[in-house]
């Protein structure tokens, strides 16, 4: 309006044109939409750009982690295969505060296929027992690394971070299969899977078992190499190293010194006909190679588990410890545990309640029994007797196994299938020759001994002795004997002599012969009277002839005949002769008649053959005989004093009690010696 | 009456029936539609102008918003191992002040943040009161404002120069590298559209607003 000049000062010098205003308004209005198209093409253009970077922007996913070590919002990066795909926007906590949520912004054509199975790590320097690796995160700062497969699925924003890198790199082929053991014992993270000594796999992801009670550890076994895998293969730990003692000499087997820090496993299939594994298929982990080759259990997990129960102690038996069943090993006691149980009578007691892993295959069913066909053989085999029972094992009978056996005598049960946590088998009370217990029996043996009266019967039959060793008739035996003895061996030497002198003089043959003669002699004289008449006849005819004869020369030699006959029967040897030997063979038959009497004849026969030296021998006893009786006369003083200290009881009863808890001491030392020596053999060799 | 003293209201060129070259600065009668000395067209100061002033701010300041979003600089380390550094205009002087920076951070600010600002409402201000009644001494005033925005618009483009240099020497392959950001293209382009909004400002409406009589003023 101010520019409108009033129409009084038209004609004023300073009145604007007015022509000008007009147009000017047109061309405001007409000008309007021209310039006004570059605003509106620079925020199209500034709209766009934004658009473009916001769609392009990617995903965000978030990753849980336990912590955010080397983490750095905006800076860290996000790699798959090495190539950054995205970076890290922000750290925050979880609401629980219990983990780290590091929120990432995933590239948008990688973003589908990151979906439920994708993993995500963070990638930091690592020094292992295997090596040193991912040196240049030292250079670069840490990373988050991801890793999906190459199938897209419904994607997902939330992950769980892994705490340390999966062992196999990315994609690889393979197998997963898991390990079960009891103890952890040569598994840890990354510990090497080797075939004849090569890796060719990791174990990763130790764990507990939620279904029992052994040790579960993830092993990957790279592609070529699972194709020896069967469900016959055995993994056996290859940790350490082992020594053993055995009839060959001393072996010490050493490993990779990798396995010697870290452990590790081997495998190898030893028998053929296993089918091939599926991922996620259970191997039971061996101690050693020597128990993989002789326990094939092949899948321990398809064991058919049974408790039984026992009243007893079960000292010596342990985890691990065989099962056996008509002398083959059937399967393992994998859990020992105690329970208070309630008998009929309502009483409590604790009893032992041992778990057994029997593999159904060993008992001869075919190997795809189940478990349930199993059991019903095993409630058929009860029923005809099967128990359970505890047996020793072991070189010194210290170790306990569970064995199966078939008792016909058995009292009825059944198989109490219902049984918690597994199924009852009944059993019955083991036969434990423990080592110790036999040490303790025989102590109590000794103990039971009757010492008290043995002593007492041993007092008094020294205190006999020395009432037969002080008598006077005792001390009279020594001379006695002697006498008798001197007069033997006089008799003795008379005979011997009288024998000597009859022989050297051949008298005995020539007085027989001679008596012989006297006897033909005088029958041929009886004869002769006989025929006196003849003879007289003949004697008249003789005499006739021999008044022919000469008479008195034939006298002459008939009286000289006679008188030699009468000089030698007159003679006085010749008188004693006879009753000599008659003495001598009267004595003789008295002296076997005795000997016959007492109750030594045998032998006293055998004596009397050599009756000198039996002689000889009874005089030199006989002189021993005094230094016999002073000797017993000292064991009775030593008896008396023996039975002295036995009067003293409690001296002599503490020392025979200390002297029992030695010995008891000393055996079970020694039966836990022996334990430990059949338990860990190199504790011979390494002395502890 | 009709002659001019200190008292009297300011004679324009336009009240005197005469219209100014834009370039050259001499008037002609306003009948003239080409300046004779310089050769350059005769605009009859209007208010059309004002349009294309705030077209030109308006598209400056939508490219104002990216420039301050996106990264000015893209710095890698390590050929991107250590990570790759992306830096807006304010995330940059953050940086320089968390380093100690002082100085280079209050220079950058002055130059990125407060200077552009600054234009955006000074012209804005301008476009708005421009045909307005004012006083003289307003009118001198909203002049100064003018020539100092016309002046000080160039050098807002400091920013874009040093992403500029930066770009062309630190380029240090595998150790490290800088490269300019989106924000730097919409940093020269904001730049650039205010200074064509400054430049289709027409000093000459400042004075349109200016009383006819002083007399006015008094009474």
């Amino acid at each position: 309006m101010t520019d409108r000049p009033s129409p009084e000062r038209s004609d004023a010098p300073l009145k604007p044109a007015d022509p000008l205003r007009k147009p000017a308004a047109r061309a405001v209005r007409a000008g309007l939409p021209l310039i006004w198209l570059v605003p509106i093409a620079a925020l199209v253009v500034t709209l766009g750009v934004g658009w473009n970077a916001i769609a392009s922007r990617g995903t965000l996913i978030s990753v849980a982690f336990k912590d955010a070590t080397g983490i750095t919002p905006g800076e860290t990066a996000l790699k798959f295969r090495e190539i950054t795909v995205g970076k890290v926007e922000s750290v925050r906590f979880t609401e629980d505060l219990q983990q780290v949520l590091v929120n990432m912004r995933v590239d948008k054509d990688l973003a589908p296929y990151i979906d439920r199975d994708a993993q995500f790590w963070i990638v930091r320097p690592q020094v292992s027992a295997q090596g040193i690796s991912r040196l240049d995160t030292v250079l670069t700062g840490a990373f988050v690394e991801g890793f999906w497969d190459d199938k897209p699925d419904e994607p997902q924003s939330r992950f769980q971070g892994l705490d340390r890198p999966p062992l196999t790199s990315f994609g690889q082929e393979g197998t997963w299969i898991v390990l079960s053991t009891e103890r952890s014992r040569g598994m840890t993270e990354g510990a090497p899977v080797m075939f004849r000594g090569l890796p060719v796999g990791q174990m990763q992801n130790l764990r507990l078992s939620e279904d029992d009670e052994s040790v579960l550890a993830d092993v990957f076994i790279a592609a070529p190499h699972d194709g020896r895998l069967t469900t016959s293969t055995v993994f056996w730990d290859t940790s350490g190293f082992s020594v053993s003692l055995g009839a060959q000499g001393l072996s010490l087997n050493v490993n990779s010194l990798a396995s010697v820090l870290q452990g590790g496993a081997e495998f190898a299939t030893l028998t053929s006909g296993g089918a091939p594994v599926e991922d996620g298929h259970v191997f039971t982990l061996q101690p050693d190679e020597a128990t993989a080759r002789t326990n094939l259990f092949s899948d321990e997990a398809q064991a058919l588990r049974l408790t039984m129960r026992i009243g007893e102690s079960v000292k010596g038996l342990e985890t691990g410890a065989n099962v056996q069943f008509m002398g083959l090993t059937v399967g393992r006691v994998t859990d020992l545990a105690a329970r208070v149980a309630t008998d009929a009578e309502g009483r409590e007691h604790v009893e032992q309640e041992v778990t057994l892993a029997i593999t159904p295959a060993r008992l001869g069913l075919p190997g795809d029994t189940t478990s349930e066909q199993a059991l019903d053989f095993l409630s058929g085999q009860v029923r005809s007797g099967l128990r359970a029972r505890v047996a020793s094992a072991g070189f010194f009978g210290t170790s306990l196994q569970v064995e199966l056996v078939e008792l016909a005598d058995a009292a009825p049960a059944e198989l109490d299938r219902a049984g918690q946590p597994y199924p009852v088998i009944p059993s019955v009370p083991g036969e434990i020759s423990d080592f110790s217990e036999t040490a303790q029996g025989f102590l109590t043996r000794v103990g039971n001994l009757p010492i008290e009266e043995a002593l007492k019967s041993v007092t008094d039959m020294m205190n006999s002795v020395t009432a037969i060793a002080s008598s006077e008739d005792t001390r009279a035996i020594p001379g006695a004997l002697r006498g008798t003895l001197e007069d033997a061996q006089a008799a003795a030497g008379e005979i011997r002599q009288v024998t000597t002198e009859l022989r050297e003089s051949g008298a005995v043959g020539q007085l027989r012969r001679m008596v012989d003669e006297a006897a033909a002699a005088a029958e041929a004289v009886k004869l002769a009277a006989a025929d006196v008449p003849a003879m007289v006849d003949q004697i008249d005819a003789a005499a006739v002839k021999i008044e022919a004869v000469d008479y008195a020369a034939i006298g002459t030699e008939a009286e000289g005949i006679l008188r030699d006959v009468r000089a030698l029967l007159g003679t006085e040897d010749a008188e004693q002769l006879p009753r000599n030997l008659s003495e001598t063979l009267k004595s003789a038959s008295g002296l076997l008649n005795d000997l016959r009497d007492g109750n030594a004849a045998g032998s006293l026969n055998n004596a009397l053959a050599s009756a000198s030296t039996a002689a000889q021998d009874v005089s030199d006893a006989a002189k021993r005989l005094p230094q016999l009786s002073a000797r017993l006369e000292a064991l009775a003083a030593r008896a008396d004093a023996v039975i002295a200290a036995y009067g003293d009881r409690s001296s002599f009863n503490t020392e025979t009690i200390n002297l029992m808890r030695e010995m008891r001491r000393a055996a079970n030392a020694f039966g836990s010696l022996a334990r430990t020596i059949e338990r860990n053999p190199q504790a011979f060799i390494l002395g502890r | 009456m009709s002659v001019p003293s200190a008292e009297a209201p300011v004679l324009t060129a336009h009240r005197a029936g005469l219209v100014g070259c834009r370039s050259c600065g001499r008037v002609w009668p306003e009948a003239e539609t080409t300046c004779n000395r310089c050769g350059s067209t005769l605009v009859p100061p209007d208010r059309r102008c004002l349009n294309a002033v705030w077209a030109w701010l308006a598209a400056g300041f939508v490219f104002y918003i990216p420039a301050n979003l996106f990264p000015m600089l893209k710095t890698s380390t390590f050929g991107g191992l250590r990570g790759n550094s992306e830096a807006t205009i304010l995330g940059g002087v953050v940086e320089l002040m968390h380093y100690g920076n002082y100085g280079v951070a209050a220079i950058v600010f002055l130059a990125s943040i407060v200077v552009p600002i600054g234009k955006f409402i000074a012209i804005s201000w301008l476009a708005l009161v421009a045909g307005r009644p004012a006083t003289v001494q307003a009118a001198h005033k909203r002049l100064r404002l003018y020539e100092v925005v016309e002046f000080i618009g160039r050098w807002s483009m400091i920013d874009v120069f040093i992403v500029a240099i930066l770009s062309a020497l630190v380029q240090l392959g595998f150790v490290a590298s800088i490269h300019p950001g989106p924000a730097a293209v919409s940093f020269a382009l904001s730049v650039a559209f205010t200074m064509l909004s400054a430049q289709s400002f027409d000093p000459r409406l400042i004075w349109r607003g200016l009383p006819l009589r002083s007399r006015k003023d008094h009474e």
